[in-house]
Parts: structure tokens; C-alpha cells; sequence
């Protein structure tokens, strides 16, 4: 279990993270989300030490990463693929690593082995593709069998096998009842591989809900009607509660009223519907929604469109 | 915990619980041992000292020109032995300097650091394992050239009337002295690159210190500054074993201790309180 109150960073006047609070349970995986320049990276580097926060505190398991008798056990780590010297090869940064917790040659080839690196682990690490740079990043998180795993980015420069292997491991981990707490720009592989969000944004906690319930919200029960009587729909459902708004002649997008509702109610005015079809977001729309105001790099000048903002202040709402 | 408890969510399986062998500094040792021997800047450091050696200790017994001088006396035919044993050192402090601030300066490079130090983030052990290894595996490096040097060089300078035992304490304690201050020099250079974490700022400080600083000071015509040179890395590093200074061989090894002191402390403050 990872603990973090009112963890805060701050480089000079810039605050990376700002008084964050969260907790990451064992047993299930958690995503971490938000764009560039969030602060999960720096999240991440003050769980394990590397970065000492400016306020506030962060535990693993109830001590602080530092107190651990055993760090490689407790805590395994991918913090970037470039967290290992180019010099030398895989097999011995790994054996160079377990040394220091007295691990086994046999668990550098297990890990070896696990990973898929077979075939590299004697080359020099300076000639890896980022793919097996990641592999290799995984295998030394792996080393110490540990019962947290923080990776970031894992699946970044990865082949679709091995994103779906990265998948794979990671639930079965997570099944073991490890923590797994996991950052990915990919929205679509956090829906399938994630139990559990939590989005940052500008270095404040914008979300902490199970994936369901993030895109659920997000769905906020908007439905497609397609009807040559388009004017005659729409007098229909008019109510503060509901929106409509039609996009082509034939077109209506209704939101806050169930599909079901809005079939009936056509049916008894005597409106022909050729189409009724329920919108579901993606987890990409909850996260775009969520961290329209937060993102800290937008590209172009213009402002989100005021609807969006709208409906991303909403959802921040029912999320919290 | 007096904060707020996180809502215990339903877990398949009961948290799992790490076990197994812990961090230690026996294992630290090891783990450093492993770094240093598998690069290559390592490798060829090392053989570059010992070949500079060997080469300068054959070149300078063969070139030796005593100029007629029938009868060299006992003490004069030791110190020949120790400067022809220990020529080489003088350039390999440049070599081992170098090498002392790659070891770590390696390590921000390539972003090693962090793996490093999530392995071990108390950080000290880490310092200290890292200065042990260098220390011990130049010291052997450093014996292993001088005492090649001096038995390249032994049949030579027989021919020419030039000889001591190594037995002879005359000449084996200025020779230990000798590899001794090729492995503080490799232990200092660390330090240094501890500090600026730069192999360029490091190997530029290192050898500013070790080559450009008595350099520098020798022109500057002032009494005080004459006073100090003995206290120069170099000058006292090469004074205990040479002889040519005023001061004891291990006065001279407390100034290098001194120097090394100051560049470790340094080195330590800045790493236990820098992010990584």
C-alpha cells in the first residue's frame, strides 16, 4: 500500500506537485494519469526516495521507502528507461543490482528469462532499442520479487506484444495481491489494464475512482435520435434537466434523459425514430473532460470549448 | 495514523508480503565490485597505468646516464630504484584521476544513479562502498605497477652499478607509499565527481587540482605561496615517496588524506541532500 499526505514538491516557484493526497491499494492496479508536466513522474521519484518533497509525506507499506530493510523487496521500480549505464550489458547491471540484496544469480536469470531478453542479456545496454531498454527497466523491477511495482511508462516504445504482455503481467501481479501502481499516456490500455484511477493534473489529484465509474460518469446519458421530425422531438424535452442539440436537420444529441424515456415519449406523440442510440464515453473522453483545465502544455492558443469545460467541471464533481 | 482511512476496497487475494535477503554493505561491496569491473573505462584505465609504467620504467633505466660516476652510494642507488619504480605514477594519477570521477559521474550520466540509489537510498553506503572498490583495486593496480617497474627495471640499472631489495624497508615503505597515493588520488577524483556529477567537470576539476594548481602557484612570486606548495595534492602525494620535501612520509600522506577528506565530505553532504 502506497500512502501520500499532502505530498508537495516545489522546484523554485514552480510547484510540481501541490499537496497531494492519495492512497494506492494492494491487490488491484492502479493508473496514474494526467498530461505532461502533471507531476506523476515526480510522484513516483519521491515514493522511492530520489526526490525529498517539500512538504509532506509519502509511505510504502506504513514507512517511508528509506526505512525499508530490504528496498529492492519492498518496492520494484521503472522509473524510465534510462536508469541504467550504457556501458555495461544487461546481464550485469542486473547482477550489479541484485548484489546489493545478496539476490541470487539464478533470480538475474529468471528475470532474464521473463522478460524475453535472453537473447541480448550479454550486449551492451548502450545499443538497446527503447523496447528492450523497457524490458530490461521491467526485469530490474522484477528483481527483488517485490510486493509494490511502480512503473511509468512501461509500455512506451514497447510492440503491441509486448504491450499486451506488460498487461498480462501486471494483473497477475496485481492477483497476487501486490500493489501495482502504473502511469500511461494510453488511455485505451489503462481501460483494460487499470482497476483503479487516479488523475492528476497541475500536480493537484483531479480524480481517485474505479475506471467503471470514470467513464460512467463521463456517459452522462447522452443519446443519438435520428427522426425526419427533428423540431417536433426536441418540444418535447423541454426542461432545464435536459439538453438538446441538433447537430444535422435529421439529427438530435439529448442529454439527461434515459433511451428508453425518449423512445416512449416519440412513441406516444407518434414520431417516427430511425435511429436511438445510447452514447458511452471512452476513458480517453472521461480523461480529456478531467484534465481539460489542467493541462499544463496545450497546444495552440485556443481555449477548450465552454460546453467541454462545462461538463469537465461536472465530472470532477461526481467524481470526487 | 490520525489521517483519514482509505476505503478498504475488496481484494482478491490477501496483500502480498515481501521476503527474502535485505540490503546490506557486504552486498553494496559486491554490487559495486560487479560496476566497476564490467565497463570498459575500468579495463582500460587500469591497463593504461600498468603499460605507461612498466614502459617509463624501461625507458628511464635504459636512459639513465650516470656520466661516469664510478661509486653510487647505498642511499643514492635506493632513491634511483624508488624513481625508476615510480615514474609511471606520476602520469597514472592523471589516468586513475580520471577514472575516480567516470565511476560515478557515469552514473548521472546514463541515469544509473537512480537505480543505484533505489537500491540503497540511505545513499552514504553507496559513497562509501564506491570509494572502498576504487581504493582497494588502484591500490593493487598501483602495487602491481611499481613493483613491475622495479623488476622491469632491476637488470639495467645492475649493469649500471644500481641496486636495493625490495626487502629493503629503505625502499618497499616509499613504494607502498606510492600506490597508496595512487588510490587516494582515484578516491579524491570520485569525491570531485560526486559533487559536480559531470565527467567533463569532474575530470576538468580533478586534473586542474592534480596538474594546473602547483603549475599555477609556482609563478606567483610570493613567500607565502612558496609555503604552501608542500601542501598541494601532488606535491605532497609525490614528496612521500620521492623524498625531495622537508616533511615526513606521513605527514605528507595526512596532507593527501586531507585533500581526500574534504573532497568526500563534500561529496556526501551533496548526495544525501540533492534529488537524484
Amino acid at each position: 500500500m502506497i500512502q501520500a499526505q499532502s505530498l508537495t514538491k516545489r522546484y523554485g516557484s514552480k510547484t510540481a506537485v501541490d499537496s497531494v493526497d492519495f492512497t494506492v491499494q494492494p491487490g488491484r492496479v492502479t493508473g496514474f494519469l494526467g498530461p505532461n508536466g502533471a507531476g506523476k513522474s515526480t510522484t513516483m521519484r519521491m515514493i522511492v526516495g530520489l526526490d525529498r518533497p517539500s512538504h509532506g509525506s509519502v509511505t510504502v507499506n506504513g514507512k517511508q521507502y528509506r526505512e525499508h530493510k530490504a528496498p529492492l523487496r519492498e518496492v520494484g521500480v521503472l522509473l524510465d528507461a534510462k536508469a541504467i549505464h550504457t556501458g555495461r550489458s544487461a546481464y550485469n547491471h542486473l547482477l550489479a543490482m541484485a548484489a546489493t540484496h545478496s539476490i541470487p544469480a539464478s533470480r538475474v536469470k529468471e528475470v532474464i528469462e521473463l522478460t524475453g531478453l535472453e537473447s541480448v542479456a550479454r550486449k551492451r545496454v548502450g545499443g538497446f532499442s527503447l523496447g528492450m531498454g523497457q524490458r530490461l527497466g521491467i526485469a530490474a523491477a522484477l528483481l527483488g520479487d517485490p510486493a509494490t511495482l511502480i512503473l511509468d511508462e512501461p509500455v512506451n516504445g514497447l510492440d503491441p506484444e509486448g504491450v499486451q504482455w506488460v498487461r498480462q503481467l501486471v494483473r497477475h501481479l496485481a492477483g497476487e495481491g501486490r500493489t501495482i501502481l502504473l502511469s500511461s499516456h494510453l488511455m485505451s490500455e489503462m481501460a483494460v489494464t487499470a482497476d483503479h484511477l487516479i488523475v492528476l493534473g497541475r500536480g493537484r489529484v483531479i480524480a481517485d475512482a474505479p475506471v467503471a465509474e470514470l467513464i460512467g460518469a463521463a456517459n452522462r446519458n447522452t443519446v443519438r435520435v435520428r427522426t425526419p421530425y427533428a423540431p417536433e422531438l426536441a418540444a418535447l424535452f423541454q426542461s432545464p434537466d435536459v439538453t438538446v442539440t441538433q447537430s444535422e436537420a435529421d439529427l438530435l444529441e439529448i442529454s439527461g434523459v434515459a433511451a428508453a424515456e425518449i423512445g416512449n415519449q416519440a412513441a406516444r406523440a407518434g414520431i417516427a425514430l430511425h435511429e436511438l442510440t445510447p452514447i458511452s464515453a471512452s476513458l480517453e473522453e472521461a480523461y480529456m473532460a478531467l484534465t481539460q483545465n489542467d493541462v499544463e502544455y496545450r497546444t495552440g492558443g485556443s481555449a477548450g470549448d465552454p460546453a467541454a469545460e462545462h461538463r469537465a467541471a461536472d465530472l470532477q464533481e461526481s467524481v470526487r | 495514523m490520525t489521517t483519514t482511512v482509505a476505503p478498504t476496497a475488496p481484494s482478491a487475494a490477501p496483500a502480498f508480503v515481501a521476503s527474502g535477503s535485505g540490503l546490506s554493505f557486504a552486498g553494496l561491496l559486491r554490487s559495486e565490485w560487479i560496476k566497476l569491473r564490467t565497463v570498459r573505462s575500468t579495463i582500460w584505465s587500469y591497463a593504461t597505468v600498468i603499460v605507461i609504467s612498466l614502459g617509463l620504467a624501461l625507458l628511464m633505466s635504459s636512459t639513465l646516464d650516470l656520466q661516469g660516476s664510478m661509486q653510487v652510494t647505498e642511499p643514492e642507488q635506493t632513491s634511483w630504484m624508488i624513481q625508476v619504480s615510480t615514474f609511471g605514477i606520476i602520469f597514472g594519477q592523471l589516468v586513475v584521476a580520471v577514472l575516480g570521477v567516470l565511476s560515478i559521474s557515469g552514473e548521472y550520466s546514463t541515469g544509473m544513479v537512480r537505480s543505484s540509489l533505489t537500491a540503497a537510498p540511505r545513499r552514504l553506503p553507496v559513497l562509501a562502498a564506491k570509494a572502498i572498490v576504487l581504493f582497494v583495486c588502484t591500490y593493487i593496480v598501483g602495487l602491481i605497477s611499481i613493483v613491475g617497474s622495479y623488476l622491469v627495471a632491476t637488470p639495467t640499472m645492475a649493469g649500471k652499478g644500481i641496486s636495493a631489495s625490495l626487502a629493503d624497508p629503505d625502499l618497499f615503505l616509499p613504494l607502498m607509499s606510492a600506490a597508496l597515493y595512487l588510490s587516494l588520488v582515484a578516491v579524491f577524483s570520485l569525491g570531485l565527481g560526486t559533487i559536480l556529477r559531470s565527467s567533463a567537470g569532474g575530470i576538468a576539476a580533478a586534473l586542474g587540482v592534480i596538474l594546473l594548481l602547483p603549475t599555477v602557484l609556482q609563478l606567483i612570486p610570493a613567500d607565502w605561496v612558496a609555503d604552501m606548495m608542500p601542501y598541494i595534492l601532488s606535491n605532497a602525494g609525490t614528496d612521500s615517496f620521492v623524498m625531495s620535501g622537508t616533511m615526513e612520509p606521513w605527514q605528507n600522506i595526512l596532507i593527501v588524506l586531507g585533500w581526500v577528506a574534504v573532497s568526500l565530505a563534500g561529496a556526501a553532504v551533496l548526495l544525501k541532500r540533492r534529488d537524484a
